[in-house]
Formats: C-alpha cells, structure tokens, sequence
C-alpha cells in the first residue's frame, strides 16, 4: 500500500532539514519555520525542484505562515523559484504571507498575478486539489463520519 | 576536488565553437566542484558572450580562457575570459543593460552573463576589442 | 538537422525530441521544419521534449518562444516537457520569459493538455 503521507527531510547546506511532504499524489507541501535568508532560499529551489520532477506534483503549497521575515534576496529567490517550477509545469502557491514578509515581494515589483497565494493551508489544499483534478467528497453519513464524535473502543 | 590543469584556451572562430567553449566549460566547472545547477549557469553565460563573439566581432575571431582561481575569503572559483579583436563596445555601461543590442534579439547575452555569474566586468572601446572577464565561486 | 531532432506523429500530435546541443543554424531553422511538418502531418498539436537539453540561452530561448507563437497561429498548440530543474533556474535567473509557452511534467500530461485544448477548438 502506497504511503501518502511521507515526510521528506533533505538537508540544506546549513544542515537545516527541508520538509517536503507528499500529502496527496501530485500535491507536495513546504512548510518553513523561522526567517528565510539568501542561501536557505537557493537551496530550498533546487531541492524543491528537484523533488517536483521526481514526484511528478503539479502543485507545491510553501506555507510560510512560521517565516516572520524575508530578506530581499530569498524573496526574489522564491518568485525565481515559482517561475522555474511553472517552466516544469507545477504550480507554486505561497501560503501564509502577513503584512511584513508580503511588502518584501512588494517592494521587488513583484507582479501579484504572477505569484499565486492563498491565506492558509486550507484554502491551498482545496485549490490543489482543484488544480489536479480532485475533489473531497462525504461519505455516507454514519456515527463514525460526524465531526466531533469520537467513537471508543 | 581534481585540480585543473593551469589553463584551458578555446579559439572562437566558427558557430560550432560556441557549443565547444560551453562544454570546456561546463567539464571544468564539474572538474572544480561546482553541483549542477552552477554547472547550468556556467555553461549559459558562456554561450552568451561567445555567440556575441561570432555575431558582433569581425570575422568572429576571439579566444575563451577557464581557469581554476583561488580567493582567501571565498575559497575555490572558476575564471573565464572571453575576448576577441572585434571593433569593441563605442558603450560598454550601456552594453550592460537588459535591452541593449546591436542586432536581432533581446539583449539579454551580456547582462544574463553578469546575472548567471558572480562577478563579470567588461573591457571595450571602440577599436581596441572587447574582453568579458567572469569569476564564479564555489558556494 | 536530423541528427540532433526527431519529429514522431502520434494522434495527431507531433512528438518533437532535441537530442542534445543543437547548432545555431538548426535552431533557427527549426520553427520553420516545425511549421511545415505540422502541415505534412495535419497536425494540431507539438509536444516538444526538451528532456536531454542541458543548455538553454537566450539564443534557444528565442526559438523555444517563436515556436510557440508559430503554432499557435497555425491553429495548433506547443507544450514542453522535460525541462531540468537546473535548466529551468537558469533560464528564469537569465530573465528568458517565455511566457506563452505551455509546459507539462511529462509526456502522458503533455498529451492530456493538448488533446484538451484541441478537443476545444471543436466545440
């Protein structure tokens, strides 16, 4: 049986692992934690990259929601990083930008149209799924289907 | 690491001499170390400041230097010269801006060259040819 | 020319592989082979496999571009596949835009997408 849910850590050349989860055929989610600088961002590119092509994933969510700040050189890394990785034909969708890390993107002159976000993961993972085809859909309601209803042993 | 050996030249006098110059290149780059996506770097900005050689000199004549180069604060690197005995740049700030070109295109080849690698400076005047020197080092 | 691209009609489809490093003079001249085999073939669609290019410059990024832009005004469609990612952070650092180029993961989406956008043009 196929593991859907695998995390892949990968080392960057600071050492920091770099989580890339497969959390859906086709779908994989980049969750970063702390503040993004120049090196981290290049390696993050090239490791992502890599794992795209390998994993065949049309979609990438890069939940930034943990990154307080961005310096300038790993935004522009990023927007590089969408523009190569729709170049292999995936889709990366930034998730989680507040004010601050947004107005770094603002300030390159960034075009918005070309950087696709969404506010949380949620809403990144309905619009991969979406974009790959796919869609949630309930079962026949039983006991054990409600929300909120934990069923012991 | 293998060490390189001092020097490599590459003559520039023929189109077929653009894909000759950017594989010297992308071998000696794999030879110092660098990982594949430098090696792609490498590679293209060759390409760019030789096919300018074979477009924009006359008779297309130049000649392409690699080295191995070495730096106390940034370690290991790779140097590559492109020079040719062309009519040289009347602008060379200008040559250095996106957009600039002497022909059809878009005029990417020199400023894409100065992105792709870490350091590139441009020696040109009119009548006294034009020479690209290139430094990229091994993060 | 031959040596270095093959052009394979499958579907209605041209399945057009650059086998490595192509001279200057071949490139140029490969919108042009392009355009004229689509017709040859009735074709309304170019996938174009890129998969064992290693270099991209501004030079084939041209060609890659007015490719598109060709078959497109022919009424047919381009969609490239295999880029690597090395490849592909090389020619978005070099500032290539390539904007109206269609590109797929692999050949069985390629396909999918062009039989899609084909299969519209009917409707």
């Amino acid at each position: 049986m196929k593991d859907t849910f695998s995390p892949q850590s990968v080392r960057t050349s600071n050492d920091l692992p770099l989580p890339i989860i497969q959390v859906w055929d086709g779908v994989l989610v980049l969750p970063l934690l702390g503040a993004l600088d120049a090196n981290q961002a290049q390696d993050l590119s090239e490791t992502l990259l890599r794992k795209i092509v390998e994993t065949g994933s049309g979609v990438v969510i890069l939940d930034v929601t943990g990154v307080p700040s961005i310096e300038a050189g790993a935004a522009k890394s990023l927007v590089d990083t969408v523009s190569a990785a729709r170049l292999l034909g995936s889709d990366v969708l930034i998730v989680g930008l507040h004010t601050r890390t947004a107005l770094t993107f603002v300030h390159l002159g960034v075009d918005p149209a070309q950087l696709p976000t969404e506010t949380t993961v949620a809403r990144g993972m309905r619009a991969a799924f979406a974009r790959v085809g796919l869609e949630v859909v309930a079962r026949k309601s039983t006991i054990a289907a409600q929300p909120g209803v934990a069923i012991t042993p | 690491m293998n060490p390189l050996p001092s020097e490599q030249r590459v003559p520039i006098a023929a189109e077929v001499d653009i894909i000759l110059a950017r594989k010297a290149a992308r071998e000696a780059a794999k030879a110092l170390g660098f990982g594949m996506v430098d090696q792609s770097r490498i590679a293209t900005a060759v390409s760019e400041l030789v096919r300018n050689v074979i477009r924009y000199a006359n008779d297309g004549q130049g000649e392409m230097i690699v080295r191995a180069i070495r730096d106390p604060k940034r370690g290991n690197g790779i140097e590559i010269i492109v020079k040719d005995d062309g009519p040289g740049i009347a602008n060379p700030s200008e040559a250095l801006r996106d957009g600039f070109t002497t022909g059809r295109g878009l005029g990417l080849g020199l400023p894409g060259a100065r992105r792709l690698m870490d350091e590139l400076v441009l020696d040109s005047g009119l009548g006294r040819g034009t020479t690209v020197t290139t430094h990229k080092w091994c993060h | 020319m031959m040596s270095s691209v093959s052009i394979v009609p499958i579907e209605g489809t041209l399945v057009v592989t650059v086998r490595g490093d192509l001279a200057d003079q071949d490139a140029t001249d490969l919108p042009n082979v392009l355009g004229d085999a689509l017709e040859v073939f009735r074709a309304r669609g170019i996938l174009l496999d890129l998969s064992v290019v290693e270099t991209v410059d501004s030079f084939l990024g041209r060609v890659i571009d007015d490719i598109a832009r060709l078959t497109r005004l022919l009424g047919a469609r381009t969609v490239v596949v295999g880029l690597q990612p090395a490849v592909a952070i090389t020619i978005t650092e070099l500032g290539l835009q390539l904007q109206g180029v269609a590109t797929a993961l692999n050949v069985e989406i390629g396909m999918s997408m062009l039989r899609d956008v084909i299969g519209r043009q009917y409707q």
